[in-house]
């Protein structure tokens, strides 16, 4: 190979140009589409690939989805080989070719320079419904891929520009939501522009040039991971969470083990131990496991390493086929990003004896529910997901309290709540409380996150509830002598007084107008021994009433009389 | 003799900008006193009395208009030393100011924090009451609740309160009831309610407004009456106008009573110049960009006018009142060079600011900053920044790039001081991406103009970048925003919330709440000392397709409103929607909904005259104080080329480049690709080889300029 002299300033900027085509695809995204789980959620990821399917750079909004657009754009390659052509736009879904979620839908598009295929842009977002059983995808009695999903394995939906009518007509045939097909073409959009960057962009610097610099990113992107892997003591390390309740049998539960090997600079994730798959649609698949292994390791490095595939290079994934992370064909998966949580509690639980300074407590689960209705007022059918209700706690770790009311680590504060006005508006619901929950933040000498309250009532006619998710059997962890947090709830307080908890993955009909829904969600673990916590910090908890009285003289051993100073 | 006086208080600099009706002007900069900046004020107002030969208080007497930008409130939200601050709000949502609808903004960082709430927990106070989304009562506020309230809020001393109850957009009864009761039981206190502050849709940006405003409330308000106090007393008979953030100017009383109004008081007034000076050049559309010591400032005019937007914050403190839409990175001459865990250079955002500043400072600094690279390329003359002022060592700025960068990028000290300047020009034209390409506009189409001392060392790289034909640097550039005080009218901002499709929308409703905020608006410009005549509106619809989230603001005419003329106003929807997402549903038929109403009241203001004097022009050569190695990055290397002094009337004439024009107060860089041509104004107009840009012989239009 001839030698290219590499100019380092170059690659810095060669940096800061993908990241800022994959912000300006992802901001289109959030001003164009229509379904709240993308235009408010951001419940989607935007990214530019190469010509082999390397990540030159994401922007991950929601870190689960992220970490499978470059294992499918590699699938796409082998499957097209030369029959890739300026103008085609592929769309991809399947799960079982390195899809990560069925309703998670990628579209792909190649870019060309003097006729080379140089990258791709792609666009990935969860839609608002793709076919099967019930609307939304989330059905907890599925027991094979066709009941959760239309699936799309790699088709090509423009081919040299033209659209395929046949081929569109056919996929959102099988798609309830007109609003789905408004919200890829939104994705298609995000991508010529991602398309037309890179494009300009190999025109002025070259492709000798670029791709010598882009390899030189992904060098001194791995050194930079391999450097904070080195800073883990070799050895291999094991942690253990549970799954509880695979949405058809009761009580039923599953482990998920990781084995964490540490060798000088690579570091190995095996989950080989781990329960084989579920009846259910409680499910991991490939990839989404590998995006929950990476964006859980990606909070103990430093947060400055930029995303691309030198990044990712020095990760190893064992995941193998038949196990709860990574369900055989034709299993149900619908469920599987949600096994986040768990995922990333064995890992934290695993590494805290080598690296206690980078791991965190447990963070709070999900556990969320999905309305549908008829609203009185426009007599028209709403879809409510209730993000504003689901967020609770991260862990606290080494050095500071856990954030209160973040949500999930799938996530890690990228979803936001709705907000209360507008969502009065668009849904016919009345929220009556949205609050920290006192003493929800496990005890420690760094506090967990606060958890929150939520009550709101039900005023849609023909409502149903969904609800998925985990959190209301083991609470989260406390780490070194930190407290665990309080157990996720949801229950339903009916007009005549009767009440409900649901089951963590269920369906509830005709709920009636002026039912109560009530929310818990958890705080996050604590870090440490309690009674070491700083005493002012104690105090200032108390005098905001995010910490007992009670708490503060039984847990955190406040012996003063507690006088808040109030002058 | 009357003067016009404007004066701009940042971080630094003080800067002030003295105009006379004939039009002659002075220019003043002395060090800001950040303790108490009245006495930079008043100080400078002395300095500058002095340098036109007058007595203070004649000078004082003789002045008909100050207009003030101040970073009094700005300062508050960014270094947390506010008023001590309540919030009063409905029971169930207590919470949502400090939650920020959970977001975390550095996702992969679990040691990133939350923001420090405004008004602490043990501070925000709820009531049992409740307005539902139509606006219906469901439970009555009752005094009696404030009444315990009442007494925390004297026992902890709390100097300020903000009330925001839900739904009331709607409804607003129960925070007037709550308010009136308030400030009768709390005399001293600051009250600031919702309704006052922001009456729109969405909870979270109502009560974070709300309660910024009254965190600075009570700061602006002191310093503002100390101010005009002290002016009173030194004999200033004329109008004090302070610059409010959508870069209109306002009165002190209005400002007491909505302070948020001003946190972005300093740099909304370098669009304002923007607008005027491209007009002057007869263009419509341009993007400023001002580079201080630790940010870059940009801003972008459309049509004249400047853009607005209701998306901005401060310090992560949201603020959703209308406010000129300025684009803020880390990026200055005290931005430091740094290497990352991979060995790549990085630029910023950490600054090294004034102090201890960029290591040829000399002032204790110990890591290269950018204009550590600037002065080693060549750009900046050690013995002449700040006309002299400052003194600047060179062997002690490559030492340090030698030290902390050089040695371990395995480049030499000039390389890497190019590579400084490489980054930094990328991350700043990346800024004006930003402000223009991310918002839908291209930049190639604008004037492009440069202010702030630092910026136009940098400009012909960051146009190469966004291929920007031509950029100019404005004879002021250096006090831009005190000049552009000076052009700002007096600009009030109104809101109604109309949640409603347009099938459903009532003709009436819609026409009273327009001459609900006509009235208001009137109200406050006659007490402003504005007459009738001058006052003009401009009415701004928030209309989105149903089923869509996000909202668009759209611009419509006075006469389409009040003639209810629907059908304009969807024409001009559809082609707003398919100017911003490339797409509009005309042709679907989709039904649209209107979420606000908004109106713009405009007092015109008297613009001074510019006068620019027609001293007899040298020739450019003639103004060549000498050659200089200089880095010029189209050939990536050093070369000898001339040193203008731009202070020296050069009007009229062509430069080419490359070369380096070196004035008191700021330097220009003029690439080896550019030429550049001064204009009647003593402007420098930088514009890519051999194109000599259309419309530049001035002096025409600088008559009619006048006459306006």
């Amino acid at each position: 190979m001839k030698y290219m002299h590499i100019d380092k300033i170059l690659v810095s900027i060669f940096q800061r140009a993908f990241k800022s085509i994959t912000d300006e695809m992802s901001i289109s995204l959030t001003k164009t589409t229509r379904s709240p789980i993308l235009c408010e959620a951001k419940d989607f990821v935007t990214g530019l690939y190469d010509a082999k399917g390397q990540m030159l750079e994401q922007t991950e909004n929601l870190p689960i989805l992220s970490f499978s657009l470059g294992p499918v754009c590699k699938v796409i390659l082998k499957q097209y080989g030369n029959d890739i052509h300026e103008g085609d736009v592929i769309i991809h879904n399947d799960v079982f070719s390195m899809g990560n979620q069925n309703n998670d839908v990628a579209i792909f598009k190649p870019i060309f320079h003097k006729n080379i295929l140089v990258g791709w842009s792609a666009a990935k977002g969860h839609q608002a419904d793709i076919g099967g059983a019930v609307q939304g995808g989330y059905n907890p009695n599925a027991t094979e891929v066709w009941q959760e999903a239309i699936r799309i394995p790699a088709v090509k939906l423009f081919e040299k520009g033209n659209l395929r009518k046949d081929v569109w007509n056919l996929i959102f045939a099988n798609i309830r939501l007109q609003m789905v097909q408004e919200d890829i073409k939104a994705q298609i959009g995000a991508c010529t522009l991602g398309e037309r960057r890179l494009k300009a962009f190999v025109e002025k610097y070259g492709m000798e040039v670029f791709e010598s610099h882009k390899q030189a990113l992904f060098d001194s992107t791995e050194k930079m991971m391999r450097a904070e892997i080195k800073n883990i003591p070799n050895g291999v390390y094991e942690g253990k969470s549970m799954v509880y309740y695979d949405g058809k049998h009761k009580d039923s539960k599953f482990p998920i083990r990781s084995k964490i090997t540490v060798r000088d600079q690579e570091i190995i994730f095996d989950f080989s131990k781990s329960s084989p798959q579920t009846k259910g649609f409680v499910n991991g698949t490939y990839t989404s496991t590998c995006s929950a292994i990476t964006l859980t390791f990606l909070q103990m490095v430093n947060p400055n390493i930029p995303h691309n595939e030198g990044m990712i290079k020095p990760l190893k994934y064992i995941v193998p086929e038949g196990t709860i992370l990574n369900a055989s064909y034709p299993a149900a998966t619908t469920f599987g990003n949600h096994l986040c949580p768990q995922v990333a509690d064995s890992i934290f639980k695993a590494l805290g004896p080598a690296i206690p300074e980078k791991v965190t407590a447990g963070w709070n689960h999900l556990l969320c529910s999905l309305f549908t209705g008829i609203h009185p007022r426009t007599q028209k059918k709403y879809v409510d997901i209730c993000f504003l209700g689901m967020k609770g706690g991260s862990g606290a770790l080494k050095g500071d309290d856990g954030y209160d009311h973040i949500g999930m680590i799938d996530a890690s504060g990228g979803v936001l709540d709705q907000d209360y006005e507008m969502y009065e508006q668009q849904t016919p619901h009345m929220i009556l409380q949205h609050e920290y929950l006192s003493d929800s933040g496990g005890a420690g000498q760094w506090r967990g996150g606060l958890g929150t309250v939520t009550q709101i009532m039900l005023r849609g006619r023909d409502t149903t509830m969904v609800v998925f998710g985990d959190g209301d059997v083991e609470t989260n962890y406390g780490l070194f002598g930190g407290k665990g947090s309080v157990l996720n709830k949801i229950e339903l307080k009916y007009k005549n007084g009767k009440k409900l908890i649901p089951m963590s993955k269920d369906m509830i009909f005709g709920i009636p107008n002026g039912t109560l829904y009530y929310q818990i969600a958890g705080g996050g673990g604590g870090y440490g021994n309690p009674k070491k916590r700083i005493k002012e910090k104690v105090l200032q908890d108390v005098k905001n009433e995010v910490v007992s009285e009670s708490a503060a003289k039984n847990i955190y051993g406040l012996k003063t009389e507690i006088k808040c100073n109030t002058k | 003799m009357k003067f016009k006086v404007g004066i701009d208080i940042g971080g630094t600099f003080t800067d002030i900008i003295a105009i006379s009706e004939t039009g002659d002007t002075t220019v003043h900069k002395i060090l800001s006193t950040p303790e108490d900046p009245s006495i930079g004020f008043i100080n400078g107002l002395r300095e500058v009395a002095g340098m036109r030969s007058m007595d203070f208080e004649k000078f004082l007497s003789s002045i008909d208009t100050i207009v003030h930008g101040t970073t009094v409130a700005t300062n508050a939200l960014l270094t947390l030393k506010g008023a001590k601050t309540a919030l009063l709000t409905t029971k169930g949502f207590r919470d949502a100011l400090e939650m920020r609808r959970g977001i975390r903004e550095e996702q992969y960082n679990n040691h990133y924090r939350n923001v420090t709430p405004l008004a602490p927990r043990y501070l925000r106070f709820t009531v049992d009451e409740r307005i539902d989304s139509e606006g219906k009562v469901l439970k009555k506020f009752k005094e009696k609740e404030l009444l315990p309230i009442i007494k925390k809020i004297r026992d902890e001393n709390v100097e300020s309160l903000a009330v925001c109850f839900m739904n009331s957009y709607k409804n607003s009864s129960h925070e007037k009831q709550a308010v009136k009761f308030l400030r009768k039981n709390l005399p001293r206190i600051f009250v600031t309610a919702s309704f006052e502050v922001l009456p729109s849709i969405r909870f979270y940006e109502r009560v974070s407004t709300t309660t910024v405003s009254a965190f600075v409330g009570p700061i602006v308000a002191k310093y503002l009456d100390n101010l005009t106090q002290k002016l009173e007393s030194i004999s200033f008979k004329g109008t004090l106008l302070i610059m409010q953030s959508n870069g209109g100017v306002v009165s002190p009383d209005v400002v007491k009573k909505t302070p948020a109004v001003t946190v972005l008081s300093g740099p909304a007034a370098a669009p304002t110049a923007g607008a005027f000076y491209s007009q002057l050049l007869g263009y419509k559309n341009c993007i400023t960009v001002d580079m201080g010591g630790t940010s870059f400032d940009t801003s972008i005019v459309i049509n004249n006018q400047c853009v607005t937007s209701t998306e901005g914050s401060i310090n992560r403190y949201r603020i959703a009142l209308p406010s000129l839409d300025i684009i803020t990175i880390g990026a200055g001459g005290g931005s430091i060079g740094w290497i990352n865990e991979g060995g790549l250079l990085q630029m910023g955002p950490q600054s090294a600011g004034a102090l201890p500043g960029p290591v040829c400072y000399e002032r204790g600094g110990k890591i290269p900053a950018c204009t550590d690279a600037d002065l080693i390329l060549g750009y900046l003359n050690a013995d002449f920044f700040a006309g002299g002022k400052l003194k600047l060592n060179k062997s002690k700025a490559k030492k340090a790039i030698q030290d902390e960068l050089a040695s371990k990028l395995g480049l030499s000290v000039p390389e890497t001081a190019a590579g400084m300047y490489r980054i930094i020009n990328s991350n700043m034209a990346q800024g004006v991406r930003e402000i223009s390409v991310e918002r839908g506009y291209d930049p190639r189409e604008f004037l492009f103009i440069v202010a702030g001392g630092a910026g136009s060392i940098h400009s012909s790289e960051i146009c190469k970048e966004l291929e920007i034909p031509m950029f100019i640097v404005p004879n002021v550039s250096s006090i831009f925003c005190a000049a552009g005080m000076l052009l700002g009218d007096l600009k009030h901002d109104y809101i109604r919330s109309h949640f409603t499709s347009f099938n459903n929308l009532d003709r009436n409703k819609f026409l009273s709440l327009f001459n609900e905020m006509k009235e208001e608006g009137i109200d406050t410009l006659l007490k402003e000392g504005i007459t009738e005549n001058k006052i003009e509106f401009y009415p701004v619809l928030d209309i989105r397709y149903v089923g869509q989230y996000h909202e668009v603001q759209m611009e419509a005419s006075w006469d389409d409103v009040m003639n209810f003329n629907l059908e304009n106003i969807f024409e001009s929807f559809h082609k707003e929607h398919n100017r911003q997402f490339g797409y509009s549903l005309k042709e679907e038929g989709t039904e649209m909904e209107l979420i606000n109403v908004r109106l713009r009241a405009i007092g015109k203001n008297e613009k001074p005259k510019f006068l620019f004097e027609n001293i007899d022009a040298i020739t450019a050569e003639q103004a060549i104080k000498e050659q200089r190695e200089v880095y010029i990055p189209e050939l990536n290397r050093m070369k000898s080329v001339p040193v203008y002094d731009g202070d020296k009337p050069i009007f009229g004439s062509q430069i080419k480049g490359p070369c380096v024009i070196e004035k008191i107060t700021t330097s220009i860089f003029v690439s080896e690709n550019y030429d550049c041509v001064v204009d009647d104004f003593g402007s420098f107009i930088v514009f890519e080889k051999e194109k000599y840009p259309d419309g530049f012989s001035l002096k025409k239009e600088l008559v009619e300029v006048h006459a306006y």
